[in-house]
């Protein structure tokens, strides 16, 4: 009974079945109408896609109606475009009108009708792909590039500007994954809207663009297609491919020019560096000068022809006559020394000497330039120590005039020269200054370039760094003279410049200069004694007494100092020598004495060799003068 | 023979003010199709942005309706198809084309312009009466044509249309898209004329009747 119940129900599904498949007829499914298409503004085709067809042949069919009128016409064409398709053509086709197209599935159980779709056939313009297409590489210095040239397709009017159309190039190299698409290109004779781009020429229909910077030896592949100005693009046209040959890189060719340029430059650069090494060196590393005597030669010394040497030293012209002295006395002589300073000079200790000297009652700035000023006295104050070791040597200052002498307090001479940094350079030239008798040979440079001027300062003062010494002497009531007697001198007027003044005194250090000046209060003379290695004053003091080792050797003007005649152009300090040749052979015998002493403090042998050779130039003769710079040249 | 010589020059001369006149021509066709064009793609974006504002079902309602006579310039016959415009004469079209501009001249200010539009209302009625004006200059320099009956008949209808009979429609939307419709349809128009009248009148071989 089983297999027979299921035997029934076998055969009653199979019946079943087929009679539900007789009964699935339905009226047929919704059709759509998917787009329509106009290549070229003139006739116009549209799709549409079927619904399910109801089991039964189902007939399709499109009717339309125009904008203005409540006709329905029906497609005039299904067979041209292919299936479910209808195709306008030019007669039915109008522009600027709406068309309203529905479509009709229709078969035995009933119909349907899709939704109406409107279109305007003036907006839905798709033309065909540019046809023609041609790519071929010209050349253009080294620089070779493609020449894109296309038609037109061939239905779409552009001949008549009926349809306006713009194109697109897309370009690619063989191997790489993206086209590289060009600008919009218009062609004909419209002027750019909207920035379009630039415009192609056409030779006739043809279209033309041309593709730079190409990649040597590249396979490039090129497609166009077009677009109306209000529509669709076109699919992309069939590909042309085209090799560009082999070039040489312009970019890579001129930088090796450059790189063989660049070294070229740089061998011919370093060859010149090369010969001019020593000038180069002279330039940006200028040497200290040493001191200079004009005249001395230093071959002549080493030849050891002392006569010779100092012959070349002599000049004529010097020394000064003794008439001028008067007036030299006269017009230089200024001594101001307050009651202060004298109570102090006469055996305070230095600091206070140095610190009183702030409250010297005066007026402004009567005289003393800055030499009383709170910042110069402060300075001093503060340089002031009290040194033990005294080398004290007898500094011979060579005076010019009785009037023109640096006065030195025991062991102090000491420039002060707070503006600038070089101190020496500052102050030397003044203090020799006021030595000079009215040279118009003054043509030392003050203050705004004093401290450039090597060459004097060394020439007359040591060019060692500055070492406050308490040995040296505070200057402002010094200064005071220096300052008047400066202004007076007739060559001197360029040191009226307050801040030189702030050093008319005689800087030094102790060990260089060899200041070792006894402790006396009162004013003395210094002479320069000699010129050390370092290109240092040896100053001795002079002292009234001639007894011991430190003998002033000032007691007249003129008479046992070598006089400074002047400073010519060249910085130098004119010397005179001495005249008593007696005298200056005691006193060369004294200062030998005293030089040798000094040496026997620890001196070096320099200073030894460098007072034997001053003894030397100064004892010999009565007459000349000592160029001090020249000497000091030497040393 | 001596009557002969004197005409050459004569002749020359005038060829030479001819082609002058004819570059003349082109020239001022080029700044019309330009700006022409210029309106249009003004006009075209100012529909997208309009139907970017609307909602899907209102679009698709007022898809419907644009089945109606509804564009104030209907009334204003102009070719409809390639062939008849080919068939127009140069004048013909400029005359259609002067009136389709004029037709739009004023409503243009009712436009409704949305945020991306950077044009004012009075902008938009700048350029058109700028290019009417162009167009007018075309008409008279081409005017060597014997005016026509039918350019007359026409003429002697009102330019604007129907366009006050539907200002009284409340519906606002609906309206402005009407009218930006309208206005869009009626720039590709005159551009679509200006373009042949331009290229008939070229001096290049390019177009041809």
């Amino acid at each position: 009974m089983m297999w027979r119940d299921t035997g029934l129900t076998l055969i009653l599904s199979l019946i079943l079945s087929v009679v539900a498949k007789g009964a699935r007829q339905t009226p047929p499914g919704k059709p759509k109408v998917t787009s329509c298409r106009s290549p070229e503004k003139e006739t116009f085709t549209c799709w549409w896609e079927v619904g399910s067809d109801g089991g039964l042949p189902t007939t399709y069919s499109l009717f339309y109606r125009k904008e203005n009128s409540e006709t329905l016409y029906e497609c005039p064409d299904y067979k041209t475009a292919g299936n479910n398709t209808c195709f306008f053509n030019k007669n039915d086709t109008s522009i600027w009108v709406n068309y309203n197209i529905t479509v009709v599935a229709t078969n035995a159980l009933g119909s349907n009708t899709s939704d109406p779709f409107d279109v305007d056939v003036a907006y839905i313009v798709k033309p065909h792909p540019p046809e023609k297409l041609t790519v071929a590489v010209l050349e253009d210095k080294d620089y070779p590039f493609l020449r894109v040239l296309w038609e037109p397709p061939r239905k779409a009017d552009t001949r008549s500007g009926w349809i306006t159309l713009i194109y697109e190039i897309r370009v690619k190299l063989e191997d790489a994954e993206e086209w590289e698409i060009s600008r919009l290109i218009r062609p004909g004779n419209i002027l750019p809207v909207f920035n379009c781009p630039i415009l192609v020429h056409p030779a006739g229909q043809q279209k033309m663009f041309n593709i730079f910077s190409l990649h040597s030896g590249g396979f490039y592949m090129v497609q166009v297609r077009c677009k109306p100005d209000h529509g669709f693009w076109s699919e992309w046209s069939t590909t042309r491919s085209v090799k560009v040959p082999d070039y040489i890189h312009r970019n890579r060719s001129v930088w090796l020019l450059m790189a063989i340029l660049s070294a070229f430059i740089f061998l011919i650069l370093t060859w010149i560096i090369n010969m001019n090494r020593n000038s180069l060196k002279q330039c940006l590393l200028p040497p200290v000068p040493g001191p200079k005597i004009k005249g001395f030669d230093k071959q002549l010394l080493k030849n050891g022809k002392s006569e010779e040497v100092f012959n070349a030293l002599v000049v004529n012209g010097f020394p000064p006559r003794s008439t001028d002295y008067e007036d030299l006395l006269v017009e230089y002589l200024e001594v101001y020394v307050s009651e202060e300073q004298e109570l102090a000079l006469d055996g305070k200790d230095l600091q206070s000497i140095g610190c009183l000297k702030s409250k010297s009652p005066s007026d402004s700035d009567s005289g003393r330039g800055s030499c009383d000023s709170h910042t110069l006295l402060m300075e001093k104050c503060g340089v002031m120590e009290p040194k033990e070791e005294s080398s004290y040597e007898e500094p011979e200052l060579q005076q010019a005039q009785a009037g023109n002498w640096v006065s030195l307090d025991r062991g102090e001479s000491w420039v002060d020269s707070p503006n600038t940094s070089n101190g020496q350079v500052n102050t030397k030239p003044l203090v020799f200054s006021m030595l000079i008798h009215g040279s118009s040979n003054n043509q030392y440079h003050t203050s705004p370039e004093l401290p450039k001027q090597h060459t004097v300062p060394d020439n007359v003062f040591p060019t060692t760094p500055y070492h406050p010494n308490p040995e040296y002497m505070d200057c402002p009531g010094k200064c005071n003279q220096y300052h008047l007697s400066q202004s007076l001198s007739a060559g001197a007027h360029q040191l009226q410049n307050p801040n030189d003044f702030n050093v008319p005194c005689l800087e030094g250090q102790s060990e260089a200069m060899g200041l070792g000046l006894p402790h006396s209060r009162s004013m003395e003379y210094v002479e320069v004694q000699k010129v050390n290695q370092e290109n240092q004053l040896v100053l001795k003091p002079l002292s009234s007494h001639s007894h011991g080792p430190f003998q002033p050797l000032l007691v007249e003007a003129g008479e046992d100092y070598s006089k400074v005649n002047g400073v010519n152009k060249d910085n130098v300090l004119l010397l005179q020598r001495k005249r008593v040749m007696a005298e200056a052979s005691q006193s060369c015998d004294h200062q030998v004495k005293e030089v040798e002493c000094k040496q026997q403090q620890g001196k070096t042998d320099t200073h030894r060799s460098v007072t034997t050779q001053l003894q030397e130039s100064m004892c010999p003769t009565t007459s000349g003068y000592v160029d001090t710079a020249s000497m000091m040249l030497t040393f | 023979m001596g009557q002969v010589f004197l005409l050459m020059p004569v002749l020359l001369v005038a060829g030479y003010l001819s082609l002058g006149a004819a570059m003349e021509n082109q020239r001022l066709f080029n700044i019309a199709v330009n700006r022409v064009q210029h309106l249009h793609l003004l006009a075209q974006k100012m529909f997208n942005d309009f139907e970017g504002t609307l909602l899907p079902d209102e679009r698709r309602q007022l898809n419907k309706i644009f089945l109606l006579d509804f564009c104030n310039s209907d009334s204003i016959v102009s070719p409809i198809d390639k062939h008849e415009t080919q068939k127009s004469s140069v004048l013909k079209l400029l005359h259609i084309s002067f009136r389709l501009i004029e037709s739009w001249e004023y409503p243009s200010q009712t436009l409704t312009h949305t945020m991306s539009n950077n044009l004012n209302q009075n902008q938009m009625s700048e350029k058109l009466s700028d290019l009417k004006v162009g167009i007018n200059l075309l008409i008279k320099g081409n005017q060597e044509d014997v005016p026509s009956l039918d350019d007359n008949d026409s003429q002697q209808l009102l330019p604007y249309g129907n366009y006050y009979q539907n200002l009284g429609d409340n519906d606002n939307v609906r309206r402005n898209y009407e009218l930006l419709a309208c206005f869009k349809k009626d720039m590709h128009k005159v551009e679509t004329y200006l373009t042949v009248a331009k290229c008939r009148k070229s001096l290049e071989a390019n177009c041809t009747l």
